[in-house]
Order: C-alpha cells, then sequence, then structure tokens
C-alpha cells in the first residue's frame, strides 16, 4: 500500500483559490466518503482548515489523480490549482502529515489548534469506515509525534500576540488572574482585546473611563463592567490591578507621582500598566516606583518578537524528533512488508508439499482414509514445525529493517520478490503474529 | 543500617539537585519529570533512615551534630515539597536540594564523633524544642529564598529582559506568599521552641542559663523576627527591603547556630 498526500495551504495558495477548495466541517464527511469511492483509493481522510486543504490517500501501485477528484468534486480546474499544489508521496507524506499536525507547518508556527482540526478529520474519515490498518496506524504514530514535540520542545509554551504577551506578563506579577480588577482608560481596539483576553483569564471586573462617558458606558455595558467618570479616575485608580491606557492625549495621563499614591493606597501590593497609545499616556518614569510595572506597546511588541524567535529554535529541535519519528515509522512500515515474503515461503513449502503427496499417492492408495488423514495431518504438522523459526527470523529482521537478512532468507528459500498483496489490512489480518498455521496466498482480494 | 539509608537519600537528593538544574534553569519538563521524584524518593529513605536513627538510640530526638544536620536537612527538603504541592513550583529545588544535600553529606560520611551525652537530651520536651528551632531554621531560610527570587523577578520584569532569561521564576504573588506564609511558620516554630526551652532551663538550671551566648543571641533573633513580622504586615514589605530584613534574620541565625561553640551550657554534654 502506498501513501499519496496532495494539497495546498496557505504558502503555496492565495486565499482566493483556498476559499474555493475549503470544505465545510458539515461536508468533510461526505467528500471523505466521495474520496474513498474515487478510482484506486483504499483509505482516504480530508484535511480542511482556514489555510489548508489535503487530501491523503492509501493506494496500490497506480497512482490515483487526486487533481480530477479536486475538479470533479469541488469544480476547480486542474490549470487553476496545478501551480499551487503540492504532492507528497511515501515517507516525504509521512513527514509532511507529521509536521502539520505537530504545527510546524503552520502560519503562526507552534499554534495548537491545528492538532485538534487533525483529529477532526480524523474523527470523521473513520466515521465513514475511510481509515483502515494503514492510515489507522499513520494517524495514531502523527497525534503521538504531535503530543511528543508539545511535551518535549517549547513549541507552544510562548505567546506571540500582543494580547496574549500581556496577559503572560500579569500572570508573571500576579499568578492568577482570579479576582484581579482591570482599567481600562481609553477605548482603543488593541485595549479592547487586551481586556477581553484578561477576562477569559479570569480577571474579576472591568472598569472602564474615557473623556466621553457614553463611550465608556457603552465600552463598560460590554464587559459586564463599571463606567468611571473621567475626573474620578485618579480615586479609582488605586483598586485596579491591571491599567491598560490607549487615549488620544498628548500628555501623560499617569506619572511617577500617581504611581507612588497608588501603591501607598494599596500597600505596595504591585500595578501592571499596560500602554498602547501613541503618544504613550504614561510617563515611563513610573516604572521605578516600587511595585509598578509599565509596558509600552513596543516593549510588547519586543517581547512577542523575542517569543517568535524562541519558537523559531525550538522548532529546529521538533523537525530533528519528527525526522527520528519518521525514521521509526518507515521502520514499523517495513515490518508490516515482511507479510507477503512470509506468504511466499509458506506457498512454496505447501507447494512442495503437496507435490510430494501427489509423488507418493501410487503407494498411500492403499491406506484407510483415516491413515491417510493421519498422513496429510502429519507432513502438514512438520511443514509448520520447519517454517516456524524462518519465519520468526523474517519477522524480526523486518522489525530491525535488516535487509540483507532478508535478502539471505529470500536467496535460501528462493522467494522471487513479490508485490504487496492487493489488500494488506486483509493479508495482515490472516498472518498472526505467532501462528503455526500456514496460510494460503490466494485468500487475498481487492476492495471493489 | 540508618547509614546506609541516609547514604542512599544523599545520593538521591544529589541526583535531583543536578536534574533540578535543566528542570527550573532551562525549564525542560523531561528533566523536571526525573527531579521531583529523585527529591521524593530521598526524602523517603531520609525518613526511613530518621524513624531507623531514633529508634536504635531509643530517643525521640537527634542526639549529636551530625543528627541535628540530618534532620535540618530532612525539615528542608520536606518545606520544599510541600510548597511544591501547595503552589506547583520546583524552582525552590535550585537552591533548596544542593543546600539539604550539602547539610546531610557530612553526617551520611560517618558516625558522629561529638554526641550530646547529658540526660536531660532524653527528654520528650527538648524533642520538640529542637524540632521546632530547626522548623523555624528551614522556613526562615525558604522565606529568604522566596525574597531573592521575587527580586530578581521584579528586576527581570522592570527592565524588560528576554524572555528566556530567568523565565524559571514563579510569579512575584506566588513569591510573596510564601515568603510571608513561610515567615509566620517559622515566627510559630521558633516562639514555641524558645518558651519550650527556656522553661526547661528555667527548670534545670534557673537563671544563669539566660546569660549563655547563644541563649542571648536566639532572644535577640526572635526579637527582631518579631520586628519584621510587624513591618511586613503593617506596610506590605517586599523586594529588596522584605530581602533586607530576611536577610538580618538569616545572618543572626548564622550567628546563633555558630554561638554553639562558646556555649558552656548548651552543648548538652554530661555534667
Amino acid at each position: 500500500m502506498k501513501l499519496l498526500l496532495t494539497g495546498v495551504n496557505h504558502k503555496t495558495a492565495p486565499v482566493e483559490l483556498r476559499e474555493q477548495l475549503a470544505i465545510a466541517p458539515e461536508r468533510l464527511g461526505e467528500a471523505t466518503h466521495a474520496l474513498l469511492d474515487f478510482p484506486g483509493v483504499h483509505e482516504a481522510m480530508i484535511l480542511s482548515t482556514c489555510n489548508r486543504v489535503e487530501l491523503l490517500a492509501c493506494h496500490e501501485s497506480n497512482s490515483p489523480d487526486l487533481l480530477s477528484f479536486l475538479e470533479g468534486y469541488l469544480g476547480v480546474g486542474t490549470a487553476s490549482l496545478r501551480p499551487h499544489i503540492y504532492e507528497y508521496r511515501e515517507t516525504d507524506a509521512v513527514q509532511h502529515l507529521f509536521r502539520v499536525a505537530s504545527s510546524l507547518d503552520s502560519m503562526v508556527v507552534g499554534e495548537p489548534q491545528i492538532l485538534g482540526q487533525v483529529k477532526e478529520s480524523y474523527t470523521t474519515a473513520r466515521s465513514v469506515g475511510a481509515v483502515q490498518t494503514h492510515l489507522e496506524k499513520l494517524l495514531q504514530s502523527t497525534f503521538a509525534v504531535a503530543k511528543k514535540i508539545r511535551t518535549e520542545t517549547q513549541i507552544g509554551s510562548s505567546s506571540v500576540s500582543i494580547a496574549s504577551v500581556a496577559v503572560d506578563l500579569a500572570k508573571k506579577i500576579f499568578g492568577s488572574l482570579e479576582g484581579k480588577r482591570v482599567l481600562l482608560v481609553g477605548a482603543g481596539k488593541m485595549s479592547e482585546l487586551a481586556a477581553r483576553h484578561l477576562l477569559q483569564q479570569g480577571a474579576d471586573a472591568i472598569y472602564v473611563a474615557n473623556r466621553t462617558h457614553d463611550h465608556a458606558v457603552r465600552l463598560a455595558q460590554n464587559f459586564q463592567g463599571r463606567a468611571v467618570r473621567f475626573e474620578d479616575l485618579y480615586a479609582t485608580a488605586d483598586q485596579a490591578d491591571i491599567i491598560i491606557t490607549s487615549t488620544g492625549s498628548q500628555e501623560h495621563i499617569f506619572r511617577r507621582e500617581h504611581g507612588q499614591q497608588f501603591l501607598h493606597k494599596r500597600r505596595n501590593r504591585p500595578m501592571f500598566f499596560i500602554d498602547i497609545a501613541v503618544p504613550r499616556d504614561i510617563d515611563p518614569e513610573i516604572n521605578r516606583v516600587d511595585g509598578v510595572f509599565l509596558y509600552d506597546i513596543d516593549d510588547l511588541q519586543s517581547v512577542a518578537a523575542s517569543h517568535l524567535a524562541d519558537r523559531a529554535r525550538e522548532a529546529q529541535r521538533a523537525e530533528a524528533i519528527i525526522a527520528e519519528e519518521v525514521q521509526r515509522f518507515q521502520r514499523h512500515a517495513q515490518a508490516l512488508n515482511a507479510t507477503p515474503m512470509i506468504i511466499d515461503l509458506q506457498s512454496s513449502a505447501e507447494e512442495m508439499r503437496q507435490a510430494e503427496l501427489r509423488r507418493m499417492q501410487a503407494r498411500l492408495q492403499s491406506l484407510t482414509p483415516e491413515q491417510q488423514a493421519a498422513v496429510e495431518a502429519l507432513t502438514r504438522g512438520l511443514m509448520n514445525k520447519f517454517l516456524h523459526l524462518p519465519m520468526q527470523a523474517i519477522k524480526a529482521a523486518a522489525l530491525e529493517a535488516d535487509t540483507v537478512m532478508l535478502e539471505v532468507m529470500r536467496s535460501v528459500f528462493h522467494l522471487t520478490r513479490t508485490q504487496e498483496p492487493a489488500n494488506s489490512r486483509i493479508t495482515s489480518k490472516t498472518v498472526p503474529a505467532e501462528t503455526d498455521e500456514p496460510v494460503i496466498a490466494g485468500n487475498q482480494k481487492d476492495r471493489s | 543500617m540508618y547509614l546506609l539509608w541516609l547514604r542512599v537519600a544523599t545520593a538521591l537528593y544529589g541526583l535531583a539537585s543536578v536534574a533540578a538544574l535543566p528542570a527550573v534553569l532551562g525549564e525542560r519538563p523531561r528533566w523536571q519529570r526525573v527531579c521531583l521524584p529523585l527529591a521524593i524518593a530521598g526524602w523517603l529513605y531520609h525518613i526511613v533512615a530518621f524513624v531507623e536513627m531514633l529508634a536504635a538510640a531509643h530517643r525521640l530526638m537527634p542526639v549529636g551534630m551530625h543528627q541535628v544536620q540530618a534532620t535540618l536537612s530532612l525539615l528542608i527538603v520536606t518545606a520544599f515539597l510541600l510548597i511544591w504541592l501547595r503552589y506547583r513550583t520546583i524552582s525552590f529545588g535550585v537552591f533548596a536540594l544542593p543546600l539539604a544535600f550539602l547539610v546531610i553529606l557530612i553526617p551520611a560520611i560517618g558516625p558522629d564523633k561529638y554526641t550530646f551525652s547529658s540526660s536531660l537530651v532524653r527528654s520528650g520536651w527538648i524533642a520538640i524544642h529542637v524540632t521546632l528551632l530547626l522548623a523555624a531554621y528551614a522556613a526562615l531560610i525558604f522565606s529568604l529564598l522566596a525574597s531573592l527570587f521575587y527580586l530578581a523577578q521584579e528586576r527581570r520584569l522592570k527592565n524588560r529582559q528576554s524572555p528566556g532569561f530567568l523565565g524559571w521564576l514563579p510569579p512575584l504573588d506566588t513569591m510573596n506568599q510564601i515568603a510571608r506564609t513561610t515567615l509566620v511558620f517559622g515566627f510559630y516554630c521558633m516562639t514555641g521552641g524558645l518558651l519550650i526551652g527556656s522553661l526547661i532551663a528555667q527548670e534545670h538550671m534557673g537563671a544563669a542559663y539566660f546569660v549563655d551566648p547563644k541563649v542571648v543571641l536566639s532572644f535577640v533573633m526572635w526579637v527582631l523576627y518579631l520586628v519584621i513580622l510587624f513591618v511586613h504586615r503593617s506596610a506590605g514589605l517586599r523586594g529588596k527591603r522584605a530581602v533586607y530584613l530576611s536577610s538580618a534574620v538569616i545572618l543572626l541565625m548564622l550567628c546563633v547556630w555558630a554561638a554553639n561553640l562558646f556555649s558552656s551550657v548548651h552543648r548538652f554534654s554530661t555534667p
């Protein structure tokens, strides 16, 4: 069974094309089923997110034309698709899938959503019967690799957006944000986003102060918070643990002496000031007050950039893990590839046994039916006993990817190189790992 | 036999100390999974050694300097594990585990040459006195560590340093809580320990006991401790001021420890 992965992503195709190819979650099952019915496809899965559409298929020797499937099913012409499409086969396909699920191929490297999206695609494909032995093994390995990368590297541990950096910094100061109060001064989009993030992380109450009180009231209603009159700003500010400013003021709203007053009233409990305004609303000198922490937009951006650099460094470690895991997966696949050789060995031995029985047929005719059955059982038992050790050796050699040993075995037993069985998910079930029972090679069948 | 378990515990603390460096400084999850089990295993062996030690001596308290050091080491690791249980941080392991390792190292090397031969040490109240004071020392060490971590984290956040640098430090609030809790806990232990010690001394030796340098320094330390707690509570002391005050108490604590060498009545030798 061979593997083919075809698709487009944010690096290869513009959003206009990705829009045309995108498959809505409610149609994913139907599309996967259609792909499974496409000639030559034996197992299939479709991954459709806002940044990529990828078709994964298991096939036999003749590779299916997945571009035609896309054209037929989605009505997107192959001519417009061809310049943007990529195609990976076998090891490259495995490696690409591992990279996608581990978020190394994402627009924001390390983002956690992609693994969930791959899992959803897998669940859908499984529910329509499109995932069998091969894809099952591949996808289980994919999930294990993605988990390993999450735990052994820090690829997703740091924030890369301004709002989430602000939340991280607040957590470094306050630990948990449960019960913390946030004061928004001004009503900018960025400050609103940061406040929303803080609320999601458990911040307790939002106060909003704005020169136009109506704006403050409206924004406070959005957050189920409280509007504060701008005249009362300095009297209220010490109640807030986090202050986010984004006004259009040309002068500093908070200065060092304000910081000292607030800290005195708070008995030195720390305060976190986030100044998103340009020109700045807070005098940088306030940062000199013990217990006051000030970050402006440049500081937040530089932290985010530094986190991105960290992620790039961790991505290199993740790539090394993926290279190892791809090799491991290949070795495992090679172990599965020993099945045809074992079947050949059994067929060859069975042919010899039948030939010997035919040669002795004249002499055996005088035997009673019970005696003939005993001879049949004896020869079959002997054959199985003789084959047991070579079969074990083939399995061990395949597991260790010992190609020299496999060649020796092939040569010793005069086995010709056979193609992989038509449907190894069936044959693999018919060759139990430790069985002594011979398997006749004729029991393989094609999926129609 | 207890010496064998003590050596196993020492080895495990040593390994845990080494694992703590990449686990905490490098924030490597794999090392974090190694460091904590090693510390817990070491602590369990230490408990076994401690119980065997007491059972062998038929006493409820350590009867020599080595045994006192082993007990202090056990209390330091206990405090580290309690902090991990409560705050889920192993950052203190960077200092606490090597400290516990160094303190236990000498007792683990060989048997004690100097033991308290006085029959007074057989008293159960003395056991409580010693344990409470050792617990107070351990608590003070953690309070100072937490204050130092607070200071480093505060500097880091104020200077907007690169996220990787000292990124392993716990949040400011967590360290403030640890510093405050250990400080209060240590104060209760020290007050109880000194009170019991004073009552025993009054009963056995009379007023002369209270002019001993170790005893005088102990009471000075207690008064300073009380002042720190008062200031901490009233002014919400944090950052470098908290470090200065904790350091002063620790310094005095070391003086009290060293004063044993000059003490004539606090050495528990046979009269």
